[in-house]
């Protein structure tokens, strides 16, 4: 006969008003196999817990159930109590009368019947528990970062100086991200490249980084603590251990007229180019679509088109035929860290839900452009060296619309959510722009200033008072092109007045969309992406950096719109959740997963292709003569999540999940 | 007919397989044969009587079979959809199996039955065919029969249970499953019924009452239909070995036209499409969820 310990808790008032929790513990203190039932005003308090301690002695019990709140707030608690009195922690289970019962039921009499019988469905549930033990796998503490902008650098170089290897795998032939292309931040306005760049360089030098430029994750392959990844090195023609930076190749490049993706298409760049002169590694790479040789060789020329830039290599580092390589690196855990690209308002869209802005021209009016290249113009070292002109004839704007909102909170184009960054950064495009154009105006069309953050309404308010931005609440109609400028009809919604601009130049604050590519990443890291293909953290507020495969994390603009100082801030976190995890030589988990039983398996493999996160591994079945007799499905203890997916679509029933065996689950279902 | 027995003939002699499954004549209609010699292989039949899904002897279940060593199996366009699933499943390796394909002009419901295929005699199942040339093959034999002539009472069966109000649903298939005896000869035909243990037979806990009444009965077959959805090769064999006469095959067709009409699939012949039941699709519709 079993011997189970109840304890029902009254939670002060919150279970006690409502149900009489002495009568329950009555009840069921009769049932059998029942040896012990008490009621206590606090179980989670230090002497409830004594009081279940004390009896799982004296009783000699050998099941517990809690019948008190949700398995969420006080499983943990209960389970460590009943452990410390020598009990296996998974011979305790929680039946949750507050919750279920006590708050959402007013009739007394009933309420007192219903949480006896959940306390009664535990109670036989606990009869079929087993003592299960943690299960515990090694760890490869050496952390694998994906992108390499300020979220990725953050996070490698915390985890770097916390001690651990790091390998930092960045698409682009730099590092740096977007950050590097900011002229100044919001809200101090210091230079965005002269906080960035000293980062980038210890990033590249430090011992215990290494760092994968123009490079992409191909293949992820195994489970927290021991992650197989393989990386595409994509081929730069240019050899990185003899090429020393000193840039004679692009001083010779015959193709000097390609629009630069670091300018946004403001300015323009060789075939073989460094994105920007302070870029890491200061190694050029030859973009294969626009050079001469490559496209020469496309045609089927027999001969060489070009090859100016290997004569003038003095070190025989350019390498015409290098091809893509890979190579593979064993990592415990994962950050991903790839940022976000800008809304077009282009007419062609990625993704079908996305509209554009045929009212804006769809892209098509010149010196209508957006942030990034206001960023651009605005930075020392972009293409106008920091002053404000327009692309279209290279003349001083003198009236400049900033429109905000453009895609963001706006579901009728694709997207519903705020972009978050836009009204701090359009604030400060309005102070840079009077900073810079002394007699310009800047008119804001808003719909709401969101400058929630640590001197982030103080700085809006600068923009308004001291840098006399004119402030529209409204949105903007339509623009076209008349002669010289660009004709923008608005409204102020505050006045009630319909708004003529005629602007000279006008900047599209477009809303922040996650990277081209994140589904199929997430798709390779078992991970889960919302509607828009932000990458979804485990909890919005108690897991918002881990994501739903263990030893996988997410930092910056990649879970959702995030500025400078909070991508840092979760980048921060993934590091110090990184090196938490790295803090032992073993992981020890919960056994809550799944077990196959293989004598009962066929290999049907539904449960590896229903499996969301890869635990479900072939077992080869052999006689004593190594005859194969059968191929059976293994749970990889170290993946399974216990989702009991598998479990579910399992036909024959081979497979049970530790904890909700199908045994403990029919007794419940039973006993009701 | 001359082909068949030829080409089995010459896979036996040529000893690329130990045994060939095929139809032979028996005492009531045509009937499984197994031919393990060349010289037996005349006793090999194929015409409209050939109804039996012989698949069903590549389950690994039948373990009897294994022994006798590689196999080729008689199989018409219907039979391979099941081969295809026992393909998709990891139950069969394509390579261990001779697939000896017939072009089949559409068979009667009873292999007791005269050849003559009407709209009263065909089997329902030919009506919608649209695979009387099994692509699934090693071999393909014979040339291409006229069309069957087409029966439409499983169809407008379903059309009128889909008419009933729940209750009379609910209703009439008490009545029709009251009858049943839980022999589980339709499991047992089945050739995509393959596991170790039936959780119509599991004990601890018993899931499924496992005596014959109501309850029990209910439960075996919503259990067996919900297992076959998006899996069932529609070869009606669970129907047509019914003792109790059970109209099975309404419920197989039935779930097979919901998971047409969820997942957009019919269960097709090409082993590397995977079932809706194993696949993880992120346009799947989930309107069915709440």
């Amino acid at each position: 006969m079993a011997r189970i310990g109840v304890f029902v808790c009254h939670c002060g008032e919150n279970i006690g008003r409502t149900v009489d929790c002495a009568r329950v513990a009555q009840a069921l203190g009769e049932l059998p196999g029942v040896a012990h039932a008490a009621d206590y005003k606090y179980m989670c308090s230090d002497p409830g817990q004594a009081l279940v301690k004390q009896a799982i002695v004296e009783k000699k019990l050998d099941g517990v159930v809690v019948a008190a709140c949700s398995p969420h707030m006080h499983e943990k608690t209960f389970r460590r109590t009943v452990s410390s009195a020598g009990l296996n922690p998974f011979l305790c289970e929680m039946a949750n009368i507050r919750e279920h019962c006590s708050w959402i039921h007013e009739d007394c009499e009933a309420a007192t019947v219903k949480a006896t019988d959940l306390a009664r469905f535990m109670i036989e549930k606990v009869k079929h528990n087993v003592p299960l033990q943690p299960i515990r796998i090694p760890i490869t503490r050496r952390a694998l970062v994906i992108g390499a902008g300020i979220s990725g650098i953050q996070a490698a170089l915390d985890i770097a100086d916390g001690g651990r290897d790091v390998v930092l795998v960045e698409k682009e032939p730099s590092i740096g991200g977007h950050m590097s292309q900011l002229s100044e931040t919001f809200p101090t306005l210091d230079c965005s490249q002269c906080i960035l760049t000293p980062r980038m360089v210890e990033v590249y030098q430090h011992p215990r980084i290494k760092l994968y430029s123009y490079s992409e994750v191909d293949a992820v392959e195994g489970y927290i603590g021991s992650f197989t990844v393989r990386i595409r090195r994509k081929a730069r023609s240019v050899d990185e251990s003899k090429c020393n930076g000193c840039g004679e190749c692009q001083k010779v490049c015959p193709n000097r007229k390609i629009p630069s993706e670091f300018d946004v298409g403001l300015g323009k760049r060789s075939a073989i180019y460094v994105p920007f002169p302070q870029a890491v590694p200061n190694i050029p790479v030859i973009d294969r679509e626009n050079c001469a040789l490559y496209k020469g060789r496309a045609r089927g020329a027999k001969k060489q088109a070009c090859g100016r830039c290997a004569e003038a290599c003095g070190r025989q580092a350019i390498d015409y035929d290098q091809q893509d390589s890979f190579v593979t690196e064993k990592v415990g855990a994962i950050i991903v860290a790839t940022g976000y690209q800008l809304y077009s308002i282009g007419k062609q869209q990625e993704a079908e839900n996305l509209k554009g802005y045929g009212e804006y021209g769809y892209g098509r009016i010149p010196d209508v452009i957006d942030g990034l290249q206001f960023e651009r113009l605005a930075s020392a070292s972009g293409p106008t060296s920091g002053k404000i002109l327009r692309p279209s004839d290279g003349k001083e704007p003198k009236t400049i619309a900033f429109l905000q909102c453009i895609g963001s909170r706006d579901p009728a184009k694709g997207m519903e959510y705020c972009s978050k960054i836009c009204c701090m950064y359009v604030a400060k495009h309005t102070m840079l722009y009077h900073h810079k154009v002394h007699d310009g105006k800047a008119v804001v069309f808003y719909m709401d200033i969101r400058a929630a953050g640590k001197g982030y309404d103080e700085f809006a308010r600068r923009a308004i008072e001291e840098s006399h931005a004119l402030y529209l609440r409204g949105r903007v109609s339509k623009m076209y092109r008349e002669g010289d400028v660009i004709k923008v009809f608005g409204v102020d919604t505050l006045s009630g007045e319909p708004v003529v601009i005629d602007a000279d130049m006008v900047v599209l604050a477009t809303a922040m969309r996650p990277q081209p590519g994140i589904e199929a990443l997430a798709q390779k890291l078992s991970i889960s992406y919302d509607g828009h293909g932000f990458i979804n953290e485990a909890h919005p507020k108690l897991r918002p950096v881990e994501t739903n495969t263990a030893g996988v994390f997410v930092a910056g603009a990649c879970q959702s719109p995030r500025d400078i100082p909070d991508s840092v801030a979760m980048a921060s976190a993934t590091a110090s959740k990184v090196l938490g995890l790295f803090s032992a030589e073993e992981l020890e988990r919960e056994p809550l997963v799944a077990h196959i039983d293989p004598a009962l398996c066929v290999g049907c493999f539904h449960c590896e292709r229903v499996c969301a996160y890869g635990a479900i591994e072939h077992k080869e079945i052999r006689d004593k003569n190594d005859n194969l007799i059968k191929i059976v499905a293994e749970v990889n203890s170290g993946v399974c999540q216990g989702c009991g997916t598998c479990q579910a679509t399992c036909p024959s029933k081979a497979d049970e999940l530790e904890g909700f065996t199908d045994q403990q689950i029919y007794a419940e279902i039973n006993a009701f | 007919m001359k082909a068949l027995q030829e080409l089995a003939a010459k896979l036996l002699t040529e000893k690329t397989v130990q045994i060939v499954i095929g139809y032979e004549e028996g005492p009531r209609g045509v009937r499984p044969a197994f031919i393990t010699r060349a010289e037996d292989a005349d006793r090999l039949v194929f015409d409209s009587r050939c109804v039996q899904n012989l698949a069903s002897y590549l389950s690994p279940r039948r373990n009897h079979l294994v022994p006798l060593g590689k196999k080729a199996i008689v199989v018409k366009g219907c039979d391979s959809r099941a081969v295809a699933g026992l393909i998709r499943e990891t139950q069969v390796r394509r390579e261990d199996v001779v697939l000896i394909g017939v072009r089949c002009g559409g068979v009667v419901r009873d292999p007791a039955a005269d050849t003559t295929l009407t709209p009263d005699t065909v089997a329902a199942r030919c009506a919608e065919c649209d695979i009387r040339e099994p692509k699934l093959v090693d071999h393909l034999i014979g040339d291409l029969p006229p069309a069957p002539p087409v029966n439409r009472k499983r169809d407008e069966l379903i059309a009128a249970l889909d008419a009933m109000s729940a209750e009379e649903r609910w209703a009439f298939w008490q009545a029709e499953l009251a009858r049943c005896v839980r022999c589980h000869a339709c499991r047992e035909v089945c050739p995509m019924c393959f596991c170790e243990r039936c959780i119509a037979d599991k004990s601890q806990p018993q899931w499924i009452e496992s005596s014959a009444h109501r309850q029990g009965n209910l439960s075996w077959q919503f259990s067996r239909v919900l297992h076959q959805a998006g899996r069932c090769a529609d070869c009606s064999e669970c129907e047509r070995v019914c003792p109790a006469k059970i109209p099975l095959s309404l419920l197989m067709r039935k779930t097979s036209l919901i998971v047409r009409e969820l997942f957009n699939y019919r269960v097709t012949d090409d082993p590397s499409v995977p079932a809706p039941i194993g696949a993880y699709r992120l346009d799947d519709k989930q309107e069915f969820i709440l």
